[in-house]
């Protein structure tokens, strides 16, 4: 169906000006106010203070290494369900209950998510009642608002976009790869280590790349978990907005955070692509 | 005797990634099942495993006109964004796959970067522009918010429906003489149906579940219900809020549910 062109530039030009007025303008008034100060004057005060300030340093620091951990973590964990889901081709319905299980978490929300963790890690919750009677510990262990529950809920909250990621690159492998391979002679083994885990580079790929972004902005899951604590730059960001009424420096911390996240990416796709032979 | 045992280690390894997979899949579920649980317990404070059962809990919620506001509010808003979505969305994606100019690539990305850009920002950046335009902290400053970050999922499914889609079928019908309109409404819509059906529960979903945007562009009185539960789940927690967000795991079940029906789980995760 050939579209003509001023029917194209009424289809095409309507959400291009929505995302121009709602998306692209705003962080343009975002990276602005970075550069303002409550008298309106041009200043790189902000910054001055973000970047002068130890203790934005290690709040960065952190949110980038929760954010490196939960990636790993996501991805040892997630890589085995999604090559399970690849091996079950033929059994579509527990394939189905997989995908259930791994929608179901997704489909709701981070706060419910992370209250399922506060019980589950409470002093009397599942965890230490079960650390108790096997008998490792001999009495309940402070779980919750530590190091530990933050990053089980943020493995948790990140897991499915891991699987799916994975899972989807699984799928659509060309199985006669891998039987070619096992008809040569390679074991189940070295069938996974040569032709499998090579080519799901692709999903290993866009599922840390995922994960890492939607990590360095999580904000429910961290604050809950860490029972309020600022210990992640969206906090920062959230407080400085909302509590402190400074969108100057809220800003600022979200522009730095913006662009610390925006060069990681690059420099890690760009490592990749020097690895990668050009196919 | 060494295929024997070639056999016999492949069976292990087998069994083992078997193992490995349905633990992580209880991990999965397990959070979400004892929220559930709780949410019937008798006694007055989280107990687990829940004594006793009751529906007391999810009577005390729905009897409270805050939270059943939450709750309506929280749906028309994922309604409102995914049909603006969608009337957005679609068009852009139909054009975007058919027209051919410079930049057409960068427009493509610039549809689908709220999706890797952090929601704090979309949030905060929505604030401001709704601040400056005179409707901050509103229903509508939400909705703007929600469209944002649920417009990549919808052009990203109808693009990957039309990516198999067989142009010349159009070329056919216009042929035989059938109209543009009827070309898109008896040939190309019923094909990329599954894609658009996924991107729109795709996107009432992120909607329905949303914080980040929703935190910065509403106000305490009137908040969609994750802010509400969030907002509550940062001082207590008791088996009414249990009941709660048990009754938003059983929306997730309805819409895992639907998009099964409709779509097929497997098309939805972009497999096969």
């Amino acid at each position: 169906m050939r579209i003509n062109r001023f029917w194209a530039a009424i289809l095409l030009g309507i959400p291009l000006i929505y995302l121009v007025v709602f998306f692209v303008t705003p962080l343009g008034m975002v990276v602005v106010d970075s550069f303002s100060n409550k008298a309106g004057e041009v200043t790189l005060e902000n910054y001055a203070i973000v970047l002068g300030d130890p203790y934005y340093w290690t709040v960065l620091g952190y949110t980038l290494w929760l954010a490196l951990v939960t990636c790993v973590a996501t991805l040892i964990l997630g890589y085995p369900l999604a090559y399970y889901m690849s091996l079950i081709e033929q059994r579509r319905f527990v394939k189905r209950i997989c995908f259930i299980l791994i929608l179901m978490p997704l489909f709701t929300s981070n706060i419910v998510r992370s209250f399922g963790w506060i019980v589950l890690l409470g002093r009397d919750g599942l965890i230490n009642q079960g650390l108790l009677m096997v008998g490792i510990i001999s009495k309940p262990l402070r779980l919750l608002s530590t190091e530990v529950a933050i990053i089980i809920g943020m493995i948790y909250v990140m897991l499915p976009f891991m699987v799916l990621a994975i899972a989807s690159v699984l799928q659509n492998m060309n199985a006669s790869l891998r039987e070619a391979a096992r008809d040569l002679g390679a074991s189940a083994f070295t069938t996974f280590l040569k032709v499998t885990l090579p080519l799901s580079v692709p999903g290993i790929v866009a599922g840390t790349l995922i994960v890492f972004t939607l990590s360095i902005s999580s904000y429910v899951t961290p604050r809950i978990m860490s029972g309020g604590r600022s210990v992640v730059s969206s906090m920062l960001i959230y407080d400085q907005f909302m509590l402190v009424f400074n969108p100057f420096l809220g800003s600022a911390i979200a522009v730095v955070l913006l662009v610390t996240c925006f060069v990681l990416i690059v420099a890690y796709t760009l490592i990749l692509e020097r690895k990668q032979p050009a196919r | 005797m060494t295929r024997l045992f070639a056999k016999l280690r492949d069976r292990i390894g087998t069994l083992a990634v078997s193992l490995i997979a349905w633990l992580v899949l209880i991990y999965l579920v397990l959070p979400l099942a004892v929220v559930i649980a709780i949410s019937f317990t008798t006694t007055e404070y989280l107990a687990f495993p829940p004594v006793g059962f009751t529906l007391r809990w999810y009577q005390r919620f729905l009897a409270d006109p805050s939270y059943v506001a939450s709750i309506l509010l929280s749906a028309k808003l994922a309604f409102a964004s995914t049909v603006l979505g969608f009337l957005l969305g679609v068009p852009a994606a139909l054009v975007l796959k058919r027209a051919s100019f410079k930049g057409i690539r960068f427009i493509s990305n610039l549809f689908l970067s709220p999706l890797i850009l952090p929601a704090i920002i979309i949030g905060v950046g929505v604030l401001q522009i709704t601040d400056a335009l005179g409707f901050a902290r509103s229903f509508p400053a939400m909705l703007v918010g929600h469209v944002v970050i649920i417009l990549p999922y919808i052009v990203r499914t109808t693009l990957a429906s039309l990516d198999g889609f067989d142009m010349s079928l159009e070329e056919a019908a216009q042929d035989l003489g059938a109209s543009g309109f009827a070309t898109f409404f008896y040939v190309t819509l019923p094909m990329i149906k599954p894609g658009i059906i996924a991107g729109c529960l795709f996107g009432l979903i992120m909607s329905w579940i949303d914080v980040e945007v929703s935190i910065f562009n509403t106000v305490i009185a009137e908040s969609p219900i994750p802010v509400k539960v969030f907002n509550y789940v940062q001082y207590s927690v008791d088996p009414m809020i249990a009941a709660v967000s048990a009754g938003t795991i059983y929306i997730a079940f309805i819409l895992v549910f639907l998009l099964d029906r409709l779509v097929g789980l497997d098309k939805v995760t972009g497999q096969k």
